[in-house]
């Protein structure tokens, strides 16, 4: 049996670690909600000055693995967290958008993180539009004992200075009740990710992980390839190689309850011992990753997801996915025969997941936010160079590491509404399909070319 | 002078007895009368420090005389943990082996002595992307024990013996060298370094290619590998039991104390060392076996010839290396590595198409090497009189680190809170490169140490900066 699969031990440390733990979640602190934040102190948007594009509060909070989980290979002490609110069983830290919230709703938003976090993405900068990011940190209702500082990390963004790259000890990172402000003008277009760096084994791991993209300024002219005509492009291909005409951001994360239980009950995990127990899709584990997106408002000018929330800047869910509430992106894949898929991988867990496509074939045109060329003669940004894209039914997505491909939808069969094709992790064990755990799955529905709009209308928004 | 002159003479002696032992195969009790080569090791403080051959440019051969050391590793818990090397001759323990560095074409001899009394059991060097390797000038075979299995993939040194080991140079780039004998157990316990071949075109180059041009200066070493301390430790207590213990007499007895299965590594390490001990200089006095730092100091990147002293229009040079047993995701911040080769191999077509190609993550396999370009300037210009747009908070709202200058310009330094330290020396930057497997940069319940460094990015001059 290898290390991977072993059952986990209930060693000496362990045992220790779970009594103490335990006498906390019986003791006060579980109950303590925790001072209330201060107001901004100095604040650096002016009531004149323009606000920022978006805004991320930084928290904890609870979330749910598929219900019914029986969690196989999963310490039953660690999951489900016996201090979870009813309907949640994961402890996590995490971002939520809070840019249209008010300040009230905003303070609100403590210990109602989400994961992943939210998905948002840019223009390719063209010498005026800047785009400006702010977040502040709201706290950690689970742990008031932590002072922990928050950070944006933009991983992989090129040539950044270290005072807007979030990583702490270069620079500097934002205390509870806090807010800063980082000013991108991104210049390569492509799939990123972002994650506070602040403590990251831990802050990444917990769930301040999300997806990032930079749409090409090529967007908006038409380039026919293949047969079709295309308008929106992963990247500047200058032949239309890359054209698409839905977009799917698929990021990668993992959960190891061993952690995340350590984290609500004032312990530490052993780092060392990393087995995750969840491996995720758009921070939700399979059958969860099908169901649908938290409902949006349909907004198409925003840069980021356009959930709705309630009254109190609160998410909202659908009704009989309330255990959803805090997990909002859909993995489900949709398209009509014929159309161009891009799908956008990348990977935040500490694992190498091997996504497959089962029947339907995948072709690369990125990696890394850099577009499959060899380098032409002008250099780097020539694209004159060789074609290196590659067909492929499977792509092993490595920590930190993101991947463009695009699929050409096949031929609809029938004779139900749709087609159904899967993607998963063909690392069996993280794939979660014939476990009752769920994993890094999610289906590819193909519906025939004449489908009503009602029911599949163009894509406006990413992943819906 | 004199002494090397007489160096030079008696490794010529050496290689003819060594041509002198052709034919003779497996595991060899020839011991050398004496030391046959000559080398010199580089003192730069940070970057790659280069063992070689004092003679190779003008002979064209490059000789080492390399031994098996034991001793220990300062990890970043605090631990120590017993371990293995490869040495120069005559020199002290150090982990990871010397960095031994050769031109294209080199005739290249590698001559190890298993010294007696230090890892007790055969031994052996493999050369993994060399060809044509020769062990005492027959090719290399593997050892076979009497019931037909492997223990050793090259031939051996018995303990108290010796084998040579000769190559031709034949293709430039990054390698690694590392025991081929019971290697689940003498590679963990650090029985490995690198090797560089250097092209033709000279040694600021990574190929014969000019696109693989780099700043003097500015070549660095990422030689990932991780440690296991209970199959340290199984080896420490075997070493020490009494001379009858099976684990003096064969490799299998050392098996016998660590079940391999059970193999789980605690610490990742980056050319031996943990952070912070990683950008510490190299040869730094408090790491007595670990001389090889990890940091990066670079200058930016300016294409503009009329910069003077600033003109700098060549990358820097990173040589990846995973000793590991598992992809390592590394990751350098905010500056997308152009991957110009693998495993000594430069990444253009056939019909000689340029087919690098830049990345964020450098995700190595166990036994890649991975050679990457990388430059670094302000993609703004962001400076006091062309600062960034956003309103700074107040010192009260901000966190600082250690590395930071409390200003966002590169060659500012700012004010701090009152109490706050900083390592900072002249408003350079550090931008940190490090394993995004996260849970690997931690040292057995360690947070934030392992396989990280930093990137120091030097003001323009003049700087203040202490050389």
């Amino acid at each position: 049996m290898s290390e991977e699969n072993a059952p986990t031990r209930l060693d000496r440390r362990r045992f220790f670690k779970y009594a103490g733990g335990a006498a906390i979640g019986a003791g006060l602190l579980s109950r303590w909600a925790g001072p209330t934040l201060r107001p901004f102190a100095a604040g650096p948007v002016s009531a004149a000055g323009p606000g920022p594009d978006m805004f991320l509060g930084g928290t904890d909070g609870w979330i749910a693995m598929p219900i019914g989980s029986a969690a196989i290979g999963t310490n039953p002490i660690l999951y489900p967290d016996d201090l979870a609110p009813p309907g949640f069983d994961t402890y996590i830290f995490g971002f939520r958008n809070v840019t249209e919230l008010t300040d009230a709703q905003r303070i609100g938003q403590k210990n109602h993180a989400q994961h992943s976090a939210p998905l948002f993405w840019v223009n390719e900068y063209t010498g005026s539009n800047e785009f400006r990011v702010d977040i502040t940190n709201l706290g950690l209702a689970q742990r008031p004992d932590l002072f922990d500082a928050h950070t944006l990390h933009w991983h992989g963004f090129r040539n950044v200075i270290p005072f807007f790259d979030g990583e702490p000890t270069g620079s500097v990172s934002v205390p509870a009740g806090s807010r800063f402000s980082y000013i991108y003008r991104p210049r390569d277009p492509g799939t990123y990710m972002y994650h506070c760096h602040v403590e990251d084994v831990e802050h990444v791991h917990m769930g301040m992980n999300g997806l990032v993209f930079v749409r090409p300024q090529q967007n908006g002219q038409t380039f026919t390839f293949d047969g079709r005509d295309f308008t929106k492009f992963a990247y500047n291909d200058g032949d239309g190689s890359t054209g698409y005409d839905r977009e799917y951001a698929m990021h990668l994360s993992e959960i190891w309850e061993d952690s995340h239980w350590a984290d609500s009950h004032i312990q530490l995990p052993e780092w060392s011992d990393y087995r995750p127990d969840f491996s995720l899709l758009n921070g939700r584990a399979y059958p969860d990753t099908i169901a649908p997106n938290a409902p949006l408002t349909g907004d198409t000018t925003k840069p980021y997801m356009p959930v709705v929330v309630d009254l109190d800047g609160d998410l909202t869910t659908n009704a009989g996915y309330e255990h959803l509430k805090y997990q909002p992106l859909s993995s489900l894949i949709r398209c009509k025969e014929g159309e161009s898929v891009l799908l956008r991988f990348s990977n935040l867990g500490f694992k190498e997941p091997a996504m497959t496509m089962a029947g339907i074939t995948m072709r690369v045109v990125g990696r890394d936010a850099t577009p499959m060329r060899g380098i032409g003669a002008l250099g780097a940004r020539d694209l004159s160079g060789a074609d290196t894209s590659y067909e492929t039914n499977t792509i092993s997505v490595g920590a930190g590491e993101s991947f463009d491909v695009i699929f050409k939808a096949p031929a609809y069969v029938g004779p139900d509404a749709y087609d159904t094709y899967m993607l998963y992790n063909r690392d069996y064990t993280r794939d979660g399909n014939t476990s009752d755990y769920g994993g890094q799955t999610t289906e590819v529905h193909v519906y025939p070319g004449p489908t009503p709009a009602n029911i599949l209308a163009d894509q406006t928004i990413p992943n819906t | 002078m004199n002494q090397t002159t007489h160096r030079q003479g008696v490794r010529r002696a050496g290689m003819l007895v060594a041509l002198a032992t052709v034919g003779v195969v497996t595991t060899s009790s020839y011991r050398p009368a004496v030391i046959s080569a000559a080398t010199t090791t580089t003192t730069n403080r940070v970057g790659v420090m280069c063992t070689k051959d004092s003679n190779a440019a003008a002979t064209h051969t490059s000789t080492f005389d390399l031994t098996t050391t034991v001793g220990y590793i300062s990890l970043p818990d605090g631990n120590t943990t017993w371990t293995w090397g490869y040495s120069e001759i005559g020199k002290p323990f150090q982990h990871p082996g010397p960095v031994l560095c050769v031109n294209e074409g080199d005739a290249v001899t590698v001559h190890l002595t298993n010294t007696h009394n230090t890892v007790k059991v055969p031994t052996s060097i493999m050369f993994p992307g060399q060809e044509d390797v020769k062990a005492n000038g027959a090719p290399v075979q593997p050892v076979l024990a009497l019931d037909g299995s492997v223990t050793s993939m090259v031939d051996t040194a018995a303990d108290d013996g010796s084998v040579t080991y000769t190559f031709t140079a034949s293709k430039p780039g990054t390698y690694l060298y590392e025991s081929g004998t019971d290697p689940e157990t003498q590679v963990r316990m650090g029985l490995f370094g690198a090797l560089i071949v250097y092209p033709a075109a000279g040694s600021t180059q990574a190929y014969n290619s000019a696109t693989s041009a780099f700043t003097l200066g500015e070549e660095f070493l990422v030689l990932l590998s991780e440690v296991d301390p209970y199959q340290h430790d199984a080896a420490e207590s075997c070493w020490n039991a009494p001379m009858l213990s099976p684990c003096t007499a064969t490799t299998a007895g050392l098996a016998s104390r660590f079940d391999i299965n059970d193999y789980h590594p605690r610490y990742w390490l980056i050319n031996g060392r943990g952070f912070p001990d990683s950008v510490a200089d190299n040869k730094a006095s408090w790491l007595p076996s670990q001389p090889y730092g990890a940091l990066a100091r670079v200058h930016p990147f300016n294409t503009n010839p009329a910069a003077g002293l600033n003109y700098h229009p060549l990358p820097a040079l990173t040589r990846y290396l995973n000793v590991g047993t598992e992809d390592y995701p590394f990751h350098p911040h905010g500056n997308n590595g152009s991957i110009i080769g693998r495993d000594g191999a430069e990444l253009r077509s056939t019909d000689d198409k340029d087919l690098s190609f830049e990345k964020f993550s450098i995700n190595l396999g166990p036994g890649q090497t991975w050679d990457v370009l990388s430059k670094w300037y302000d993609a703004e210009g962001y400076s006091p009189t062309n600062p960034v747009n956003v309103q700074i908070p107040s010192v009260a709202n901000q966190v600082f680190g250690m590395f930071y200058s409390g200003s966002p310009y590169l060659g500012s330094q700012g004010t701090l809170p009152p109490g706050t330290q900083t390592l900072n020396q002249c408003g350079e930057f550090y931008i940190i490169a490090h394993n995004h497997a996260l849970y690997q940069i931690t040292s057995w319940g360690v947070n934030m140490t392992g396989p990280i460094t930093y990137m120091r990015v030097d003001p323009p001059f003049p700087n203040n900066c202490p050389l």
